[in-house]
């Protein structure tokens, strides 16, 4: 149970910082509060009891979202469902929507941020190997001024983050892939809400014939502290005519990514089949031409 | 604490009103509205019995601080169904038969109410992409995905609104038929009350203190601290039973809190009334204990072990009950056997994970008559153990069956009624004690793992000579229901085969987990598993089919099961027919064809479910391509 004796729900990000400033040390932050009430409950932190709880889900400047052409700028307090209901955000990041879909539930997502996602910093966020495929940018603010770091560098290890004493996530930047297409490939215990126990985000630009690779971006979480980029593979793909041999190629790459304790052999399996689903998944999206990949290809990795 | 004055629009009225800062908006709606449609079945967003509209979009009230709902317009079940007419959906899942124990029926119209307003044209696999959120433990969720499609077709124009009143039965002819059931009006609309839902006026809130310790003794129970505490009415434990303690369906080996030592992580120590749920909490924080830590025994092979902890003392073997069978000479079987072949087969402990977490309220009346409300499966046989321990006639005690909101075995046993009982005597005040989820999982029943190891004879024509079984179950730190449910797994162990050696043997066995209990089939599970797991093997081996090996052995009318009983009728030979046929089973071993045998891939196998089904026909099309 979350116990507290006082809710504020601060409506700019000057409030914020003036609240946190007056109850330094006995406030936590909390948006969706998805993570926070499941929290605090027995067999993870028991009953918490904390003086103030401080809600930046209001603040304007956590809501904003700007999709131009090259580059997105995202709210802090943007909910998962808005990937889902924002055809253009959709467009510009060709994951997240496939990501959103596995995310939790519809229900759940209308609340759960992306600031919190990332915050939380759990190797099973299913966000984050999305904006590091994207080479997203966290944006941080405090009382004494703001400053950004790319989200690989933020992001430090399982529930570790570089965010300070006093500070706030404001949002995410990142580079715009629209015309690609993208595909996420999660397995966890079950279908629905469900803690990934590996989770992939791929994105794929062919050429216009739909028959060479023109671009790609991948990314994996839940099996490592962190999420990883696997620009190995990206750099194997990139210019390269599409087939099979090629996908398999990039799935077989020594990389040695599994860093889990547990069931390594079952997750290893899992990474090989979901980098060449993905890719598969992502190629068609992006318009692959029907010939170059094979329909025993597609069954094996459907 | 500075509270929240809270001004929302709920059910289409203006509320304002002063809210605790801690409340999530379900506690809010709940306890303080007392709009008790929508449940609590987990509080962490994981069981969709909470599900709201805010502001038009569904939530889980579980996951909301009251104060989001601010200025907010939130909707419950209780706005669906205005002045007592159903909306659409409501009077499908009727129609449907969508409601079983209905603890998730409100939470599930909710849910589809949202799916059919984001896609009114959403298909079958849309649906259940979109109830993604909301678990069913009762219906296996066909009747609810059919009652939604009905629903969606009647609203579309596509079917009549009379397809939701109709039935196929004519007055009195029901036998057979498809029925309306009659008490599902009041679970689609939220309106049946649980014992959580359940309010009297005075009410105390009651909460346990739980043993972190699997095996300890109890030194000394320090109260005076919780006692003391502003708001707290009472605090028990072992040593305010007045009659003679100890309960359980065979034997009476569990007090209703635990005395002089504590057999598993989770069993009650003591328990505390007070004038709310986060004073009880308090003061159940505040409650000292001294423990002096004793070896526990965790596996029941290790537990039959000379020299094992001892888990209670009547018992210094650890054996709750061994039962024994006795057919003709297994041996002898064993050697005019063509194949014998032997394995061992394990399973897990399974927890029930009904969706109504335990409650009951409970008071003493005018008449000095202590009652017991709560969702028990087993009322007068509780009725009975209940006077005992409290020493009173069984005249002045009572019990009510509230609506079980799942049970499948796990509310048989008298966990928590007793510890009710004794604070409304304390008290003289009615008192309700509500579970969270967890406390649930940590402190009742589960199903009883297993080890067993089985051996049985064949002759090369398929007829089975002999069979002889060891089952080994972890029974847990009480006895609950494991001496019946040892018994009826040895009864069936060898399955409706006529087989002229056999040798039973079925141990439950006392150690310091959660103690096991009944759960749906009662033994049969465990056994069962083993046997027909045996029978593919040895079709394997024997190059035979299956169905056949096993129509080879089946007890036919008039047979005499092992246990001595003559059965009229016997109904094996329909049932495999039945199963064949609607398997699309292909004759022969089962290991012929391998991957391309026509049965594994037709139109009757259910594919599994991948989501994104919304993205290829729904309006978010364009989101996603
Ligand atoms: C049933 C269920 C299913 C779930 N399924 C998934 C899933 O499939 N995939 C997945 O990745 N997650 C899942 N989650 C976890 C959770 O929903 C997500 O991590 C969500 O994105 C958290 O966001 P929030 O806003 O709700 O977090 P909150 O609980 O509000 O906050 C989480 C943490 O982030 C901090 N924080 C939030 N916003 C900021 C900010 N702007 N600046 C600084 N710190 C901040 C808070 O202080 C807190 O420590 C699930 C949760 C539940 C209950
Ligand atoms: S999801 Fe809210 S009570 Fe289960
Ligand atoms: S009817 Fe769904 S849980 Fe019982």
């Amino acid at each position: 149970m979350l116990i507290c004796d006082e809710y504020l729900t601060p409506t700019s990000l000057a409030d914020a910082f003036a609240a946190m400033t007056m109850h330094r040390g006995r406030y936590r932050v909390v948006a969706g509060c998805t993570d926070t009430l499941p929290w605090a409950r027995e067999g993870r932190a028991g009953d918490v009891e904390i003086p103030v709880l401080i809600d930046v889900s209001k603040i304007p400047e956590l809501n904003e979202r700007h999709v131009g052409d090259t580059r997105v700028r995202l709210g802090a307090a943007t909910a998962i469902q808005r990937f889902l209901d924002d055809a253009a955000l959709g467009r510009a990041m060709p994951s997240m929507p496939r990501c959103a879909v596995w995310f939790a539930d519809d229900q759940i997502r209308a609340q759960a941020t992306l600031g919190g996602n990332v915050a939380n910093a759990s190797p099973a966020a299913d966000a984050t190997p999305c904006l590091e495929a994207h080479d997203a940018v966290v944006e941080l603010a405090s009382a004494s001024g703001k400053r950004s770091m790319p989200l690989r560098e933020f992001i430090t290890g399982p529930g570790k983050t570089q965010l300070a004493d006093g500070e706030l996530i404001t949002g995410f930047e990142c580079d715009a892939f629209p015309g690609y297409g993208g595909s996420f490939e999660k397995v966890g215990h079950r279908r629905s809400l469900v803690i990934s126990v590996v989770c992939l985000a791929v994105m794929v630009k062919l050429d216009r014939d739909g028959r060479t690779i023109d671009d790609t971006r991948l990314a994996i979480a839940g099996i490592r502290p962190v999420p990883r980029r696997l620009r190995e593979i990206e750099d194997l793909l990139r210019g390269k005519p599409l087939t099979g041999e090629l996908l398999e190629e990039a799935a077989d790459m020594p990389l040695d990514l599994v860093q889990s304790r547990s069931r390594q052999e079952y997750r290893r399996d899992v990474v090989r089949g979901f980098l060449v689903r993905g890719l598969i998944a992502a190629a068609k999206r992006a318009g692959a031409s029907p010939d170059a990949l094979t329909r025993e290809l597609e069954a094996a990795y459907g | 604490m500075v509270d929240i004055q809270l001004n929302a629009t709920i059910n289409g009225r203006n509320v304002s009103r002063a809210a605790k800062p801690h409340l999530r908006l379900l506690d809010f709606l709940r306890d303080d509205l007392n709009l008790t449609g929508n449940k609590e079945g987990c509080g962490a967003g994981e069981c969709g019995t909470c599900s709201v509209f805010v502001d038009g979009v569904l939530m889980k009230s579980c996951l909301m601080p009251v104060a989001k709902a601010q200025g907010a317009q939130v909707d419950t079940i209780e706005s669906l169904a205005k002045s007592g007419e159903m909306s659409v959906l409501q009077k499908a899942f009727h129609k449907a038969g969508a409601s079983q124990c209905g603890y998730c029926i409100p939470g599930m119209v909710m849910a589809a109410t949202a799916a059919l307003r984001a896609n009114p044209f959403a298909d079958r696999e849309e649906i259940k992409e979109r109830l993604g959120g909301n678990i069913c433990r009762c219906t296996g969720y066909q009747k609810i995905f059919d009652a939604v499609e009905l629903a969606r077709d009647v609203q579309n124009g596509r079917v009549p609104a009379t397809a939701l009143l109709e039935t196929d039965t004519a007055d009195g002819d029901v036998i057979g038929k498809n029925v309306r059931r009659i008490d599902a009006p009041s679970k689609v609309s939220g309106r049946l009350k649980y014992a959580g839902d359940m309010i009297m006026p005075g009410m105390l809130h009651v909460q346990v203190l739980r043993s972190p310790h699997p095996h300890a003794r109890i030194v000394s129970i320090d109260t005076t601290a919780a006692l003391a505490m502003e708001g707290v009415e009472s605090v028990i434990t072992s040593a305010d039973v007045p009659g003679q303690d100890g309960f359980g369906v065979f034997v009476h080996d569990q007090p209703i809190m635990a005395r002089d030592k504590v057999r598993y992580v989770g069993e009650a120590i003591a328990a505390v009334a007070a004038e709310d749920a986060l004073t009880a909490k308090r003061a159940v924080a505040a409650i000292k204990i001294v423990y002096e830590p004793l070896p526990p025994v965790f596996d029941p092979d290790e537990a039959m072990q000379p020299g094992a902890a001892i888990v209670h003392d009547y018992a210094p073997d650890n054996i709750t009950k061994h039962i024994p069978i006795r057919v003709g000479d297994v041996e002898a079987g064993f050697a005019q056997s063509d194949l014998v072949i032997e394995e061992s087969y394990s399973t897990q402990a399974i927890e029930h994970a009904y969706l109504e977490p335990e409650a009951g309220l409970a008071y003493v009346d005018h008449d000095d008559v202590v009652t017991v409300v709560s969702p028990s499966q087993n009322i007068t046989h509780h009725r009975h153990m209940l006077a005992r321990i409290i020493a009173k006639p069984i005249s002045k005690v009572r019990f009510i069956m509230s609506p079980v909101g799942g049970g499948f075995g796990g509310k048989e046993d008298m966990i928590y009624q007793g510890m009710l009982a004794l604070l409304a005597m304390k008290t003289m005040r009615p008192v309700r004690l509500v579970y969270t989820r967890e406390e649930s999982i940590i402190s009742t029943a589960k199903r009883h793992p297993s080890r067993t190891t089985l051996r049985m004879g064949v002759m090369k024509d398929g007829r089975i000579r002999a069979l002889a079984m060891r089952m080994v179950c972890d029974g847990g730190a009480y006895g609950l229901s494991t001496e019946g449910v040892m018994r009826k797994a040895a009864i069936l162990a060898a399955g409706p085969y006529a087989i002229p050696n056999v040798r039973i043997d079925t141990y439950g066995i006392y150690t310091n987990n959660t103690p096991s209990g009944a759960f749906r089939s009662f033994g049969a599970l465990q056994t069962q598993f083993a046997t027909e797991s045996q029978l593919d093997i040895i079709a394997e081996r024997l190059g035979m089919d299956p169905f056949e090996l096993r129509r080879i052995n089946a007890m036919r009318d008039g047979a005499t099961t092992h246990t001595k009983q003559k059965i009229g009728s016997v109904s094996l030979m329909r049932a495999l027919e039945a199963t064949e046929q609607a398997s699309g089973w292909e004759a022969g071993a089962p290991t012929v064809r391998g991957p391309t045998r026509g049965d594994l891939n037709h139109d009757d196998v259910r594919p599994s479910v991948t989501l994104g089904t919304r993205f290829t026909d729904s309006a978010n099309q364009e989101a996603a391509e």
